[in-house]
């Protein structure tokens, strides 16, 4: 049986996060990557559907605090994912499957890092369940 | 490393009405600052690889503003309307732009040529300083052969009165030569038109079809109290202000000139402050006097600018406010003292107007005067050549700045209406588009007046302070050499992050510049879901989103002026009422989304 390897979808914002390299060079380096212009675009059913499509957990970078191009916007955003670890928690799913990490890094080369990283944790963590049954996806 | 795209796609457009960021409303000729200022903030940290960077925001910089190089040391006139200004210091942006201009004066010494075909008619411009030479490289690009006549021995025009150690002469020479070599412009140095037989008539006859005249404000104003002049102005040892620094720029005067001896100024403008530090690096020990009183926020407040005064006083400047000069004393033909009495008000309602208290008055002693109380354009050849009006104004059209007596003949710049270089270079700009007009035979007044309404400070919880500049300290700054430091890299870099970039999109576009961003979407709001609720209006930053009555209930829009389409309101709304068109993220996500079930 092949090793479980947890499948983390990161949304980073474009202001802060990876904008000196070619979206195309660090495509092949994340997998399941969503850059977006700002991590405040994201809505709470976006970050939710990712884990009832087989995710196993969803990394969010955004602008270091008073640095947002948008005023806000990663504020908005650190809120929506502290409530939503609690929702996760809920349905007993570990809080830690969602994560928002703050800062910049021009190159981008800090994202595969900062992915595995949360790996590490979720390989055994396991699978997402619900309240202790696995998930189909939808 | 990113690659600007599209560059020439983000100044202010063709509007009936546009929000711009308030710095950019401030700037005299709309410089994009805020898309600049963003590009500045995604430099690499790496010098060798941000210079390739630096180089494009200069590029796109020079191509609406050739003299950019030299306003990054002495403008900052949109540091003013700033936004920013109130909540932890207006951004350096003159420091930012002169941080370009650092890196990218050797660039322009090998700046290519504009290469347009010069296959319109020859256009005159009389006057090599800002407003003539925006005028004679805006002209060249549009294809007009232009002849720059200026009647000094350099171009630059009153830019070269500012001192080195506000502005590098290596600067501000590199900029100006190079502007007339890169738009291929002639220059008749030592010219000066009005001059014998060389009148505007002349011109006309030897081919140039209009003329663009912005020959500044040479003569200074002599000293007056009441409505008379004061007497003794010609005593040895008197001089104007003006005079002084002309010669001094062109190295009349060597260091320690004034080494023992008292230098009085006498005005309250940025020039006097020129003056006064200029005597000061030669030696003097100085005094200024001024009729305005030291509190900058009061109608007679001192006009010169914070910066100077600070300056001077740190430089160990006496600054006498209050006090006017009612008589120059001299001693066996020169100049030994000066009587001033208090002046208790500089304005009324009708303007200009001291008034003084003669019983209380002082008298100053020196060595040397400087008047240097204002400064006013050769009303003799505009009337030698017919440009005034029969009340003694000049008789120019405000908005085009055509004469109203010659119609092939243009004035602005200082010598319509004096002020900082900036607007000096706005109106050479108009100028142009005028000059272009007439010998198009174009409309000459339709659409020129644009309306722009500048942006509101956008919400925002986090505030950042601005940066301490770093002047050299005054014991070890009485020379002539540039005095205040200039931004690192990092330091750039940090300075144009905190621009809180309240300006609306379609005038910065720096996104899509850069390619983080394929297109600017826009956020519509489906008016049969909505329930005018106003969650929307509560969570836009920019005022952009609002709930109104419309046909008996409430309903919400959006004002794609001032929308930035950050999203949030399409986030916030509860009821899925609005979205975003011309916007791929879903796209993404959804294909990111099927990837994980392969």
């Amino acid at each position: 049986m092949q090793p479980y390897e947890p499948k983390i979808v990161c949304f980073s914002c474009c202001f802060g996060w990876g904008y000196l390299t070619g979206r195309d060079v660090l495509s092949v380096k994340i997998k399941h990557w969503v850059p977006v212009i700002c991590s405040g675009k994201l809505d709470s059913t976006h970050i939710m559907k990712a884990f009832r499509e087989g995710a196993d957990g969803v990394l969010v970078l955004g602008c270091p605090d008073g640095d947002c191009h948008f005023q806000d916007g990663n504020y908005q955003t650190r809120k929506k994912v502290h409530l939503l670890n609690r929702v996760l928690t809920s349905y007993g799913i570990d809080p830690r499957r969602l994560r928002m990490e703050l800062g910049t890094d021009p190159e981008g080369d800090t994202i595969p890092k900062l992915i595995q990283n949360m790996a590490r944790e979720l390989r055994q963590l396991g699978p997402v369940k619900i309240n202790g049954q696995a998930v189909e996806a939808s | 490393m990113w690659k600007a795209v599209n560059s020439g796609s983000a100044a202010a457009e063709e509007a009936l009405k546009q929000y711009l960021p308030p710095c950019q409303m401030k700037c005299p000729i709309n410089e994009d600052i805020q898309r600049t200022n963003v590009l500045i903030s995604m430099l690499p940290l790496d010098p060798d690889e941000a210079l390739q960077g630096i180089i494009e925001v200069g590029d796109y910089l020079y191509q609406r503003n050739p003299l950019f190089p030299v306003c990054g040391y002495v403008c900052g006139l949109c540091e003013l309307e700033c936004n920013y200004q109130e909540k932890g210091g207006a951004i350096r942006r003159r420091l930012l732009k002169r941080f370009i201009s650092d890196h990218y004066i050797d660039q322009i010494r090998s700046k290519e040529e504009l290469n347009v075909e010069k296959t319109k008619e020859n256009v005159a411009v009389v006057g090599g300083g800002p407003a003539g030479l925006l005028c004679a490289y805006d002209l060249s690009r549009r294809g007009y052969r232009v002849t720059i006549f200026e009647a000094s021995d350099r171009l630059g025009g009153a830019l070269w009165l500012i001192p080195h150690y506000r502005l590098p002469e290596d600067v501000l020479s590199s900029t100006v030569n190079n502007l007339v070599r890169i738009c291929e412009a002639d220059v008749k140095l030592n010219t000066r038109i009005g001059d014998g037989k060389l009148t505007l008539d002349k011109l006309k006859k030897d081919g140039f079809k209009a003329v663009f005249i912005a020959k500044g404000t040479p003569l200074p104003r002599i000293l007056t109290y009441g409505r008379e002049k004061v007497e003794g102005q010609e005593l040895s040892g008197v001089m104007y202000g003006q005079t002084f620094l002309y010669e001094v720029s062109h190295g009349n005067i060597h260091s320690g000139y004034f080494r023992g001896k008292k230098v009085v100024v006498i005005g309250g403008g940025n020039v006097a402050f020129d003056v006064a530090r200029t005597a000061c690096r030669l030696g003097a020990e100085t005094t200024v006097i001024c009729l305005e009183s030291s509190d900058k926020s009061s109608r007679d407040g001192i006009p010169a600018d914070e910066d100077e005064i600070k300056g001077a006083w740190e430089e160990g400047i006496r600054i006498i406010y209050s006090r006017g000069v009612r008589k120059i004393v001299g001693q066996g033909g020169k100049f030994q003292k000066i009587e001033c009495p208090l002046c208790s008000s500089v304005f009324d309602d009708n303007g200009f107007n001291p008034q003084f208290d003669p019983t209380d008055s002082i008298s100053v002693e020196g060595d040397v005067l400087m008047i240097t109380v204002g400064q006013g354009p050769d009303r003799s050849f505009l009337q030698q050549e017919g440009l005034l009006s029969d009340k003694g104004g000049l008789a120019v059209d405000p908005l085009t700045l055509q004469s109203r007596n010659k119609d092939w003949v243009f004035i602005g710049g200082d010598m319509r209406k004096i002020g900082f270089m900036v607007e000096a270079m706005h109106e050479g700009l108009v100028a142009s588009e005028s000059i272009e007009r007439y010998l198009r035979g174009l409309d000459m007044k339709a659409g020129r007046k644009r309306q722009f309404e500048a942006q509101d400070i956008p919400y925002r919880r986090v505030y950042k302070h601005e940066p301490e500049v770093v002047w050299i300290p005054p014991e070890k700054r009485l020379h002539f050499q540039l005095f205040e430091r200039g931004f690192s890299l990092k330091e750039a870099i940090e300075e144009a992050r905190r621009c809180a970039r309240c300006g609306p999109c379609v005038s910065c576009k720096a996104c899509l510049a850069v390619e983080i961003q394929d297109s600017l979407p826009t956020v519509e709001v489906n008016e049969d879901v909505c329930s005018g609720c106003g969650i929307c209006a509560s969570i836009c930053y920019y005022g952009a989103a609002e709930s109104r009555y419309k046909e008996g209930s409430m309903i919400s829009s959006t004002d794609v002026f001032r929308c930035k389409a950050c999203g949030m309101c399409v986030v916030a709304c509860p009821s899925q009422a609005r979205k975003m068109t011309g916007d791929t993220m879903e796209q993404k996500i959804k294909a990111v989304y099927a990837g994980l079930t392969a």
